[in-house]
C-alpha cells in the first residue's frame, strides 16, 4: 500500500500551484490536438513531436543568445506552414482518421530520430533571463518561466475560442465540421479552411514546445512521455473545443500534484490515466 | 491448405538445428529477438487485424506475463518453465476482464479502443511500480537458473522462442481458416451487419482477445529471464504496441503471416543499423517505412505480393484455391432451373426450432409496436400479420415508418414497446444475431457487402452463421449454390467494388437467402435498377418465394409491387393507413390522399 | 434562367437521373413531384452543386456551372433548403443564418437580410440565441428557409419542405414560399405532396424513375393518368 503523508498547508498550497502550472501547459499542447482532431477528424499523435521539435529550435536559439520569446517569432510561421503541408499530404491521399493516428506516429518516430541526430540523446536544458526569476506571493513562490506558460496558455485559449465564437471563420470551421456538403452549398470552401486550421494547430504545438523548453529539461525520449496525460486532458474536456484542453488539463495537473503531494510521485500517471479510461467508458459519445 | 500447419511444423523444427552451427551469440540472440516479435506481433494481429480492433494495450497483456513469471521466479523460487502457462493465464484473464466490459460499450471502437487500452497500460505500469511487484527498482533475475534446453544460454532461449512462434503461427493460422477467424473478419468490415447476419460478435472478440493475450503472456514470460533484469520503464510504455502496430501493418494484418513477415523485416532493419552503429537513422528509417505504408500500401506488403503472384482481385481473409463444386453438376444452367435447391428451413443446425407450418398460417405477427427516436414517433403502434408462403407488400409515403418496421423486426433497433412473435417464438427482445438464427432474414437499401471479402466468402458467412453450414468448407460450397441461384457463381472471387449496383443487391439476396430463413424482408431492393434489371428481380423474387420462403418487401416501384405482392399494407406517420389487395387498396381515397397529399382548407 | 440539359447523375453507386432536362424562368415558382426514389433529391442536390453531375450540363444565367466546385454554386446565386432542414444542430439559430450569408457579397447586406427573416418568421425573434437542434420541426424549416435567404439568391431550391411537419406548419411554410416569389426570387420546389406543390407552382414537371416523364400547367397534370400510375401503380 503506498504511504499516506497529509502535507502541510503551504506544501499542498505550492503543491497546487505547480499542478496548475504543468496543467495550463497540458492544457496549451492539448489545443492544437483537440482542434484537429474535433474539427479536422485527425488524430495527430506528430504533434507532440512538433512541440519538442520547437522546444530544441528555440534551446538553440536561447544558446545562440536570442530571448525564447522572441524565437517565437520564427517559431510560429515555420510550424504554421509545416502543419499545413501535412494536412495538405494527408488531404491529397485521403488517410482515414484512424490511419492518420498511424502514419503521424511514423512521423513522431522520424522527428525524434532527427533531434536525436542533431542535438544527441543527452539532457538539454535552456538558459534564459527568466530561468531563475521567481518572486514570493505570500508563502507561495511564484516561477517566471511557468507564469509565462501559463499566461501564453490562458491567452491562447481565449483567443481561439473567441476566433471560433465569434468569427465567420470559426463558425465556418464549426459548420463544416458537422456538416461538410451543406457548409460548401454556402460557399465555405473547406478544403482552404482546413489547412489554415492544420497550419494554426501545429504552431501552437510550436508555442507549447517552446513553453516546454523555457521550464523542463529536454531530452528526446520525453516525447512519449507527454503523449498519454494530453490526450486525457484532450478526451476529457470534449473534442474539438477551445478552452475545454485547458480546463481538463488543470484539473488532471492539480490532482496529480495532490496525489504526488499526499502519496509517491511515482502514483502521478494513474490520475490521467484512470480518468480517461472512465471518460471513454462512461462519456464516449462526447469525442469524434 | 492444409499443408500450412505442416509447414510450419516443418519449419519449426528445422530451424531448431540452428544452434549447432555454431554461429557467435550475438546471432542466437538476434533471432531469439526476431522470433520473440514475431510472437508478439501475430498475437496481437488476432484480434486487432482480423476484427479491426486496434488495441494499444498488447505492452499491457505482455507486461503482465512478464511480472507473473518475474514474481514467481523471484519471490516463489518456482522453475522457471512452469511459470510460463501462468504467465499466458493471468495475462488472458486480464484480458478478459477489459474487454468483457469494453466490447459491451458499442462507441468505444477504432481510435477510442485504442486510446482505451494505452490508458489501461500505463494505469497497471503505474501499480506495478509502485507496489512490491517491482517497487521502482526493477526485479533482479540474474540468480535464476536458466534451464538447459539448449546447448548455451542464448540457444535456449532461441529455442523457447521459436517453440513460442512456432505455436502461435499455427494458432494464428487455424484461427484464419475457422469459422471463428470468418466471423472475426465480418466483424471488421461491418460489425453491425456482422450480428444481424448471426455472427456472437461479443463472444468471438472475447475468444481472440483471450488467445491474443494469453501468447503475449507467455512471450512476456520467456522475455523476462531473458532480460534477467526487468523495470516497467522497458514494458509498460508506448513502444511495445507501436512495434508491433508497425509490424502488422507492413506486413499485412489480414493475414495470418503478414505480421511475422513485418516483424522480421522490421528487426533485421532496426539490428543493421544498430550494428552499423546508427540506430537513431533507423528509427527514421522505420518512421518513413511507416508513413509509406500508409500512403502507398494500406493493405500491406504480404497482400501486394500475393496480388503480383496471383495477379487476380486480392482478397483478404481466407479462400479457396479453387471454386467448391455444388453438388454434381455438368456445365453452368439457367439459375434457378433443375436446381435441387435446398428448402427454407431444411437441414438447419442446432438451436433452431423447425416446427411444422401449415401453408397460409400466421407465421409472423406484429402486435402494437411502437418505436421513438428522441422523441420522434417512426412507428405509432402498428399491427401486422404476415401469412406463411405469401408476398407482403410494405409501402407509404417517405418517412412513414416502413423501413423502421423491417430493421425493428430484424433485430437492427430495439422495439420501444409492443411484441413480435415468429412462429410461436417471441423475439422483441432478442438481439439481432438470434433473430437471424430463428429463421429471418433481412437486405439493406444500400448494400452492405463486406468490402474485404469475396463475393463467395460473403455468401459463405450467412450460411455459416445462419446454422445451415458447420465449418467454412462446407459453407463454401453451400454458398456457390446461392450464387448459381442468383447468377453470380461467375464473380464468386471478385470482391463486392467490382460488381455493379445490380449484382450487388443480388449479392445481397444471395446472402439473405443463404442462411435459409423463412421469412425474407427485403428493403428497396429495386431502386436504382434498369427496367430490365427490375424484371429479373422481380422473377427471381418470384423464385425465392416458390422455394418455401415467406417474402416481406418494401418498395416504391409501384408495377413491381403490382406484379410480385399478393396484399400490400400502407403505412403513413407510423400507422397502418390500410390493408388488403395491391389493386383495391392504392385506389382508396385514404391512400390517394396520403400519396398525393391534400389542398389546405 | 435555369438550363438543365441531359443530366445525368449517379448517387453513390446508383445511377438516379437518365438524362433530365428542365428549365426555370426567371421570377417563377417551379415544382418537380414525382414518387419516392424518382430521383427527386439527386436533382436538386446536383443543382446545388452538393452532387456532381456525370453527365449534362447546368447552365445557370448564361453560365455553365456544371463542373464548379461544390463551394462556388452559392456564389452563382443559388441557394438550397434541404431535406429535413440539416442545420447545423450545434449552432444557435443566429449562427446558422450568419452562415448562409458567409459570401462577401451576402455578408455586407447581413443586417437587412436578418431584419427581412425575421419579418417573414416572426417567431424566430426570441429563438436566436437557442442551439438551433432544440427548436421544433417547424421552426427548423423556417430557419432554414432563412438561412438560404441570407444568402440573397436569386434562385432558391427547396427539397420536401413539407416533409414531417404537421398541416398547419405546412400552410404557414408554404404562405411564406409564396411571399418569397412575390419578391422576385425564382423557386424550384421538389414535393411529395402533389396537391399542395400544385397549387402554389405556375408550372410543374413529373419525375419517374430518373426521368421526366410530363409537365406542363399543375392542374392539367394533376387529372392526368400519369400521375396516377406513377404514385400509385393504377
Amino acid at each position: 500500500m503506498p504511504g499516506f503523508t497529509l502535507p502541510s498547508a503551504s506544501l499542498l498550497a505550492q503543491s497546487i500551484l505547480s499542478g496548475i502550472f504543468v496543467g495550463a501547459l497540458y492544457g496549451l499542447m492539448g489545443l492544437g490536438l483537440s482542434l484537429s482532431w474535433g474539427l479536422l477528424r485527425l488524430i495527430n499523435l506528430a504533434h507532440f513531436a512538433f512541440a519538442f521539435l520547437a522546444a530544441y529550435v528555440s534551446y538553440q536559439l536561447a544558446v545562440a543568445g536570442i530571448d525564447p520569446l522572441l524565437s517565437l517569432v520564427v517559431v510560429v510561421p515555420a510550424f504554421f506552414a509545416i502543419g499545413a503541408g501535412l494536412h495538405w499530404v494527408m488531404a491529397r491521399f485521403a488517410v482515414t482518421p484512424f490511419n492518420s493516428l498511424l502514419l503521424t506516429f511514423g512521423l513522431m518516430g522520424v522527428i525524434e530520430a532527427g533531434i536525436q541526430g542533431v542535438w544527441t540523446a543527452d539532457f538539454r536544458k535552456l538558459e534564459s533571463v527568466y530561468s531563475h526569476m521567481k518572486f514570493k506571493v505570500g508563502v507561495l513562490y511564484v516561477p517566471i518561466p511557468e507564469l509565462i506558460t501559463l499566461v501564453l496558455a490562458v491567452g491562447f485559449s481565449f483567443g481561439v475560442w473567441a476566433v471560433l465564437r465569434y468569427t465567420d471563420l470559426g463558425k465556418a470551421l464549426r459548420a463544416a465540421a458537422e456538416d461538410a456538403p451543406i457548409a460548401a452549398a454556402f460557399g465555405i470552401d473547406q478544403k482552404r479552411n482546413a489547412l489554415l486550421l492544420a497550419g494554426t494547430c501545429t504552431a501552437l504545438a510550436g508555442i507549447a514546445g517552446v513553453c516546454l523548453a523555457l521550464s523542463f529539461t529536454l531530452a528526446p525520449a520525453q516525447i512519449y512521455a507527454w503523449v498519454g496525460v494530453v490526450f486525457a486532458a484532450v478526451m476529457l474536456g470534449g473534442l474539438g473545443r477551445a478552452l475545454a484542453p485547458l480546463i481538463a488539463g488543470t484539473l488532471i495537473g492539480v490532482s496529480e500534484a495532490v496525489t504526488m503531494a499526499v502519496t509517491a510521485p511515482s502514483w502521478a500517471p494513474i490520475v490521467s490515466f484512470t480518468l480517461l479510461i472512465f471518460v471513454l467508458l462512461l462519456r464516449p459519445g462526447r469525442a469524434a | 491448405m492444409r499443408r500450412t500447419p505442416l509447414v510450419i511444423v516443418g519449419a519449426g523444427i528445422l530451424l531448431a538445428f540452428v544452434p549447432r552451427l555454431g554461429l557467435p551469440a550475438f546471432y542466437d540472440s538476434l533471432l531469439y529477438l526476431v522470433l520473440h516479435w514475431v510472437v508478439l506481433a501475430t498475437s496481437w494481429n488476432i484480434l486487432s487485424g482480423y476484427a479491426g480492433y486496434f488495441s494499444f494495450g498488447h505492452g499491457a497483456f505482455f507486461g503482465a506475463g512478464l511480472y507473473t513469471t518475474t514474481t514467481l521466479l523471484a519471490r516463489y523460487e518456482w522453475p522457471f518453465l512452469w511459470t510460463l502457462p501462468v504467465a499466458a493465464l493471468v495475462a488472458a484473464v486480464l484480458g478478459v476482464a477489459l474487454g468483457a466490459v469494453v466490447f459491451r460499450v458499442k462507441s468505444v471502437r477504432g481510435e477510442l479502443f485504442a486510446l482505451l487500452t494505452l490508458a489501461v497500460t500505463f494505469v497497471i505500469g503505474t501499480i506495478v511500480v509502485n507496489t512490491p511487484l517491482d517497487g521502482g527498482q526493477g526485479v533482479s533475475l540474474s540468480s535464476v537458473p536458466v534451464p538447459t534446453v539448449g546447448r548455451s544460454q542464448s540457444a535456449t532461449f532461441y529455442l523457447l522462442a521459436l517453440a513460442a512462434a512456432t505455436l502461435t503461427l499455427l494458432i494464428a493460422w487455424a484461427i484464419f481458416v475457422s469459422k471463428l477467424g470468418a466471423g472475426l473478419f465480418a466483424i471488421h468490415d461491418d460489425e453491425d451487419a456482422a450480428e444481424v447476419m448471426g455472427v456472437p460478435t461479443y463472444r468471438y472478440k472475447l475468444i481472440a482477445l483471450a488467445i491474443s493475450c494469453a501468447l503475449a503472456g507467455m512471450a512476456g514470460g520467456i522475455h523476462a529471464l531473458f532480460l534477467s533484469y526487468v523495470t516497467v520503464g522497458e514494458v509498460f510504455t508506448i513502444t511495445v504496441p507501436l512495434t508491433v502496430v508497425l509490424m502488422s501493418v507492413l506486413g499485412g494484418t489480414r493475414h495470418w503471416a503478414g505480421p511475422a513477415v513485418g516483424a522480421v523485416a522490421i528487426t533485421a532493419l532496426m539490428y543493421s543499423f544498430t550494428a552499423a552503429d546508427h540506430a537513431v537513422a533507423g528509427k527514421a528509417a522505420i518512421g518513413l517505412i511507416l508513413i509509406a505504408a500508409i500512403l502507398f500500401m494500406p493493405d500491406g506488403i504480404l497482400l501486394r505480393v500475393q496480388r503480383l503472384f496471383r495477379g487476380r482481385a486480392p482478397v483478404g481473409g481466407p479462400h479457396p484455391s479453387s471454386l467448391p463444386q455444388a453438388g454434381e453438376r455438368a456445365g453452368a444452367r439457367e439459375p434457378g432451373e433443375d436446381h435441387p435447391l435446398p428448402l427454407a428451413g431444411e437441414g438447419r443446425g442446432e438451436g433452431v426450432r423447425s416446427p411444422t407450418i401449415v401453408a397460409g398460417n400466421v407465421i409472423l405477427r406484429a402486435r402494437g409496436l411502437h418505436k421513438s427516436f428522441k422523441g420522434v414517433r417512426a412507428l405509432a403502434g402498428v399491427d401486422v400479420e404476415v401469412r406463411q408462403g405469401e408476398i407482403l407488400g410494405l409501402l407509404g409515403p417517405n418517412g412513414s415508418g416502413k423501413s423502421t418496421f423491417i430493421n425493428v423486426v430484424s433485430g437492427h433497433y430495439r422495439a420501444t414497446s409492443g411484441e413480435i412473435v415468429f412462429e410461436g417464438r417471441s423475439l422483441v427482445d432478442e438481439p439481432a444475431h438470434r433473430i437471424a438464427a430463428a429463421g429471418i432474414a433481412r437486405t439493406y437499401q444500400i448494400p452492405r457487402p463486406f468490402a474485404h471479402l469475396s463475393v463467395l466468402e460473403n455468401v459463405a458467412l450467412a450460411t455459416m452463421f445462419g446454422g445451415a453450414a458447420a465449418d467454412p468448407r462446407q459453407a463454401e460450397r453451400e454458398a456457390m449454390t446461392w450464387l448459381e441461384f442468383t447468377g453470380l457463381e461467375g464473380k464468386a472471387l471478385a470482391r463486392p467494388a467490382d460488381l455493379n449496383l445490380h449484382q450487388r443487391k443480388f449479392l445481397e439476396l444471395a446472402r439473405a437467402l443463404a442462411s435459409r430463413p423463412r421469412l425474407v424482408l427485403l428493403d428497396e431492393v429495386l431502386c436504382g435498377l434498369t427496367p430490365s434489371e427490375i424484371d429479373d428481380a422481380v422473377a427471381l423474387i418470384r423464385r425465392i418465394r416458390d422455394q418455401g420462403s415467406t417474402i416481406v418487401f418494401v418498395e416504391h416501384v409501384m408495377r413491381a409491387v403490382m406484379a410480385l405482392t399478393d396484399r400490400v399494407v400502407v403505412f403513413n406517420h407510423g400507422e397502418l393507413l390500410a390493408e388488403g389487395g395491391a389493386t383495391e387498396v392504392m385506389q382508396r381515397p385514404e391512400v390517394v390522399t396520403a400519396y398525393l397529399g391534400k389542398a389546405h382548407a | 434562367m435555369l438550363e438543365v440539359r441531359d443530366l445525368q447523375v449517379a448517387y453513390g453507386a446508383a445511377p438516379a437521373l437518365w438524362g433530365v432536362s428542365l428549365d426555370v424562368h426567371a421570377g417563377e415558382m417551379l415544382c418537380v413531384v414525382g414518387p419516392n426514389g424518382a430521383g427527386k433529391s439527386t436533382l436538386i442536390h446536383a443543382i446545388a452543386g452538393i452532387l456532381r453531375a456525370g453527365g449534362g450540363r447546368i447552365v445557370f444565367e448564361g453560365h455553365d456551372i456544371t463542373r464548379l466546385p461544390p463551394h462556388r454554386f452559392c456564389e452563382a446565386g443559388i441557394a438550397i433548403v434541404p431535406e429535413g432542414r440539416r442545420l447545423f444542430t450545434g449552432m444557435t439559430v443566429l449562427e446558422n443564418l450568419e452562415l448562409g450569408s458567409y459570401l462577401p457579397a451576402a455578408k455586407a447586406r447581413r443586417k437587412q437580410s436578418i431584419e427581412a427573416v425575421l419579418a417573414l418568421f416572426p417567431v424566430l425573434q426570441e429563438k436566436l440565441a437557442s442551439p438551433a437542434g432544440e427548436l421544433s420541426g417547424g421552426q427548423q424549416q423556417m430557419v432554414a428557409i432563412g438561412r438560404a435567404l441570407m444568402a440573397r439568391p436569386r434562385l432558391l431550391l427547396l427539397d420536401e419542405p413539407s416533409l414531417g411537419l404537421s398541416p398547419r406548419i405546412v400552410h404557414d411554410v408554404f404562405a411564406a414560399i409564396r411571399r418569397i416569389n412575390a419578391e422576385g426570387v425564382s423557386v424550384l420546389l421538389v414535393e411529395q405532396n402533389v396537391v399542395m406543390a400544385m397549387e402554389v407552382s405556375t408550372r410543374a414537371y413529373v419525375l419517374e424513375e430518373g426521368r421526366i416523364v410530363a409537365d406542363g400547367e399543375p392542374a392539367a397534370l394533376l387529372a392526368r393518368p400519369e400521375i396516377q400510375r406513377a404514385y400509385l401503380g393504377v
